[in-house]
């Protein structure tokens, strides 16, 4: 390829030199290039008065420009020299500056549209990102598992993490039994509670050591596992098909949208009238949690492939039909994995508020009757089993998700730009 | 780019075919009222079946069928209580939401934009979101020196964690090296805030309230059922949507658990609207640099 | 160098000089010649109503079967609608496209059938993230069935090693790089022996050096193949290097401004790009493209 011409190579020198467009490609930094315009100025020369308001990026080739700011707590006058940025006040906010040049300078201009343009199709590697909004420049934190949490929220530093749990035990503890503060000293203390769960004979009846402890948990995760498996076999199969058919998108979802927005604790009542037994109830609003979930979400994700990869399938060749089993399919499958983590979550939250109302055995039953027959340790008992058992399916429908999604795991963990 | 554009996902045309009145509407406007005119028939006959076809359908059968719910509902329109109820919810729901908003927003932001923030708060953050929020009722019941406040704070936790992973989500989707630039450049602080930060991170908030709102309705609903009704504590406070429904329930009056559903459904799409409307006030005087185009 | 646009006569009436294709040992060796595009007076609106624009303006462009046909022009100036016309993508206002003299799209056909016979080549690549290079590369002819699977696999092969890519079969498109995907995708396209090749400024995003290896590999695919190719780009010097002819398209709308002919023989190598006719022709090209670079960006135009 031909050398570009020397003024190219020098405005992307210079422009190489901003602080914030020094990483973009050349293909970003060329379409600068084109919007760049040049300008030369005599000795004593306004570039722009105090009352403009400037959109423009002003780079100093050559020499330098005076840069007033009345009005402000401190009259402040600062300089720009070669190779640095004045202006762009849209952006930095500044107002009523007055930019004069010292002296005979060359200037170049740049319109922010270009320069927005620029940055937006060169998007940036991920840890740069987390790295910058942090304020470590450069800084690389903690190599980033392939799960899509991961992705975005890099492993907080041991110490800092252990201060956190501290802060909060330790204010538990001391709010709590220490300092027994009004309102705080109802509340079970956390070495009751510690002490209650991990003893042998539990002053109220639940600890790791009973079998009544594991009867709840496994009633409730029964439950939730029942209603999520249906769910998912019904919830799935409905969103592709609502967002590859429009036929059946515009005969069903209406009716969805409808009941959709009906909060799950408001259908308890109606649930128990209709179903009989114990079981069915609670198994049903789970499920209903969950379908609308998975349904939904799955359905965003068919409209979230992509159109590009379809027209590139028809353009191959392919029937509706292989359209839809080779790239609706996997191409939704990603959303589909992340609507199964709402909805394991969302499976929780029915069947807490489910068994708390009704029913018999699991850990609403639990929490709700600990309160009434006054056993308060085991209502934090009841609560963080919940929070543990809500944290591992939820890591668990994940894990489960990346094994069958390997194209994307692969994907991520790739650190190549 | 065009060739996104190109979308296989043709949208229904907006083409008149008849000049016959119903038929004059576009075509998926059409199907919507098929299916919930279909809908609708279903339930009543499924409902009703009992009386018509002699033998009760399961299931079905036990639903209160429609035409005793407008009739349920024609009563109670009169009928102050049930206002009352429209009010006791709604109070509940704007408090805690607000609050949530309120702490929740600036929590995220914070937590963003400052590692050690991050570092210590994250993880008991994590911790405790799992924790179904109706699993704190009783939790808040004993510390709280009111039942109102006790539902407010249930409320709040429900809303809370939605609303700080937004607005972290939101935080971290500024293109930083406009940041840079105008660091450089000499902006402020404040100016980088409320010129790059706040108008990024303000569709992402948007998005998590529009989220919590509804999740703020569940607990709502759930926690006056469980307060006010469920549990053997006096019905000392109560009132709420929630509460009537389980009344009704208990009551026997079964139709008003429907008039119940379908007004809690009418009271959570106003307010998603009512947020909407925000919402699009607050993007109108904003000019946005950080989040993505 | 001429200063004013050259005006487009509508279709019917002479090209200005005959088309000249490339001459080299093997160029006679090119197993067909099918492909041949008319593309007589089309038109296209963006838009309805009061804030219409006209993208392209009574565009004719009669490309041989076999060549390598490379529209150039400022962004945002249509070049777009007619790739996604003779895909089949989008349909025209008024005119008509011919392939092979049957007509694709036209009175009576509001859109051409989207087809193996013309393959687009997408700009951000469009490689199915979920399949392996293997399997993508195996795509169109195992939807069409018209290969048994364990002699499309073979061939499969085969071509990714003609096009250096062995080792790449299992590999995941996510884990490959631009350089890699871009030419996976190409062999994806050429499996299916099109009569069109169309690609929408496929080497954009890539850097210097990479572009460099794409050219070639792009040559030399289409030297084994014989499908026209019809290529847009906004680089100047791309479009004198791969093409053997480049029209240089008008601002908004869009129209044949000029139409070079590159009378340089395949195959093209690194020699080529300093040799003096290549400059020459890049020289024209650029002033003509400097010119609607100029009216374009006075319009504020965007990325189209």
């Amino acid at each position: 390829m031909p050398e570009p011409s020397a003024r190219t190579q020098l405005l992307r020198a210079t422009l190489g030199n901003v602080p914030g467009l020094g990483d973009l490609s050349s293909d970003a930094v060329d379409s600068i290039v084109l919007a760049a315009e040049e300008g030369e100025t005599e000795d004593g020369q306004l570039v722009y008065g105090g009352t403009e308001i400037v959109t423009h990026l002003y780079v100093v080739r050559a020499g330098r420009v005076r840069l007033e700011r009345a009005g402000s707590a401190a009259e402040r006058t600062r300089w720009a020299g070669s190779g640095e940025t004045f202006g762009w006040h849209t952006l930095t906010g500044i107002r009523g500056e007055r930019a004069t040049s010292d002296g005979a300078t060359t200037l170049l201009r740049i319109p922010e549209r270009a320069l927005l343009q620029a940055l937006a199709s060169a998007p940036l590697r991920r840890e740069q990102l987390r790295a910058s909004v942090g304020g470590r420049a450069g800084a690389i934190g903690a190599r980033a598992k392939t799960s899509s949490e991961a992705q975005w929220f890099r492993s907080p530093a041991p110490y800092r993490r252990l201060l956190g749990y501290a802060l909060f035990f330790g204010g538990w503890y001391l709010t709590v039994e220490a300092w027994a503060l009004p309102h705080f000293d109802r509340l079970p203390g956390i070495t009751e509670v510690v002490h209650e769960w991990l003893s042998k004979d539990p002053t109220f009846g639940l600890s790791v050591y009973t079998p009544e402890y594991y009867a709840h948990i496994g009633s409730s995760l029964r439950r939730v596992g029942i209603a999520f498996s249906l769910a998912t076999a019904l919830g799935v199969p409905v969103g592709l098909a609502l967002g590859s058919s429009t036929t059946f998108r515009e005969y069903v979802f209406p009716v969805f949208e409808l009941l959709r927005p009906v909060p799950i604790p408001a259908w308890i009542p109606l649930a128990i009238l209709v179903f009989s037994g114990a079981e069915a109830p609670i198994v049903f609003l789970t499920f209903l949690a969950s379908f609308f979930a998975t349904a939904l979400n799955t359905f965003l994700g068919v409209r979230s492939i992509d159109p590009k990869y379809v027209l590139a399938a028809r353009c191959l060749g392919a029937s509706p039909w292989q359209v839809f089993r080779h790239i609706v399919v996997p191409g939704a499958l990603p959303f589909v994995l992340t609507g199964l983590q709402i909805s394991v979550g969302v499976a929780w939250f029915s069947i807490a508020a489910a068994e708390m109302c009704s029913g018999q055995l699991g850990l609403g039953y639990v929490i709700n009757t600990s309160y009434t027959e006054v056993k308060f340790p085991t209502i934090v008992i009841g609560m963080l089993t919940l929070g543990i058992l809500g944290f591992a399916t939820s890591a668990l429908v994940r894990l489960v998700g990346e094994r069958l999604v390997v194209w994307r795991a692969r994907e991520l963990s790739m650190e190549r730009p | 780019m065009v060739n996104s554009a190109v979308a296989g996902v043709a949208e229904s045309g907006a083409r008149p075919r008849s000049t016959i009145g119903i038929l004059r509407l576009p075509r998926a406007q059409r199907r919507a009222l098929v299916s919930y005119l279909a809908a609708l028939l279903v339930w009543q006959l499924g409902s009703t079946s009992g009386r018509w076809l002699g033998v009760e359908l399961p299931l079905l059968g036990r639903i209160p069928a429609p035409s005793d719910v407008l009739g349920a509902w024609s009563h109670l329109i009169v009928d102050p209580g049930y206002w009352q109820s429209w009010l006791a919810s709604s109070k509940r729901v704007a408090a805690g939401f607000t609050a949530a908003v309120l702490t929740g927003v600036p929590l995220g932001l914070i937590m963003a934009l400052s590692p050690p923030v991050w570092d210590v708060v994250f993880p008991v953050f994590e911790l405790l979101r799992p924790i179904p929020p109706l699993a704190w009722v009783p939790a808040a019941i004993i510390f709280w020196p009111t039942q109102e406040l006790s539902i407010d704070a249930v409320i709040f936790i429900g809303a809370f964690f939605t609303l700080v992973l937004n607005a972290v989500s939101g935080a971290r989707s500024i293109d930083p090296r406009l940041i840079q630039v105008a660091r450089s450049m000499g902006a402020s602080r404040a100016n980088i805030l409320t010129r790059l930060v706040l108008p990024a991170v303000l569709p992402s908030v948007v998005v998590g309230m529009e989220v919590s709102i509804g999740i703020t309705w569940e607990v709502v609903v759930a926690a006056e059922m469980i307060s006010g009704g469920g549990s053997s504590r006096g019905a000392s406070s109560g009132g709420g949507l929630g509460f009537f429904i389980w009344n009704s329930y208990v009551g026997g009056s079964y139709p008003q658990i429907i008039v119940g559903m379908i007004s809690i459904g009418i009271a959570g799409y106003l307010s998603s609207a009512a947020l909407r409307v925000v919402a699009a006030r607050l993007s109108r005087w904003n000019a946005p640099y950080g989040g993505r185009a | 160098m001429t200063s004013g646009a050259i005006a487009w006569r509508p279709a019917g009436t002479q090209r200005a000089a005959a088309p000249v294709l490339p001459r080299s040992a093997r160029a006679d060796a090119l197993p067909r010649r099918r492909g041949a595009i008319r593309i007589a007076d089309a038109v296209k609106y963006y838009g309805t109503g009061e804030s219409r624009v006209l993208a392209v303006d009574h565009c004719s462009l009669d490309i041989a079967a076999g060549e390598v046909f490379v529209v150039i022009g400022p962004s945002g100036c249509g070049k777009t609608t007619l790739l996604n016309a003779l895909a089949g993508f989008h349909s025209l206002d008024a005119g008509s496209i011919h392939l092979d003299g049957e007509l694709l799209c036209g009175p009576g056909r509001e859109k051409a059938p989207i087809g193996a016979d013309r393959i687009v080549v997408f700009q951000n690549g469009a490689l199915f993230p979920w399949k392996t290079v293997l399997e993508n590369v195996a795509f169109g002819p195992a939807m069409r069935g018209t290969i048994p699977r364990t002699e499309l696999l073979e061939r499969a092969r085969r071509r990714l090693a003609e096009a250096g890519l062995q080792g790449y079969e299992e590999s995941y498109p996510g884990e490959t790089s631009s350089g890699v995907k871009r030419r996976v995708e190409i062999v994806r396209a050429l499996m299916n022996d099109p009569a069109v090749l169309l690609l929408d400024e496929p080497f954009r995003a890539l850097d210097a050096l990479t572009k460099a290896m794409m050219h070639e590999a792009l040559i030399a695919s289409y030297l084994r193949t014989g499908s026209t190719v019809f290529f847009i780009t906004h680089d100047i010097e791309e479009a004198v290097f791969l093409g053997s002819r480049v029209a240089i398209m008008t601002s908004r709308p869009c129209r044949p401004k000029k139409i070079l002919s590159i009378d340089i023989p395949y195959p093209r190598g690194r020699e080529t790009v300093t040799s003096r006719r290549f400059r020459e022709l890049v020289a024209e090209a650029m002033a003509a493209v400097h010119e609607e670079a100029l009216k374009a960006y006075a319009l504020g135009e965007k990325e189209g």
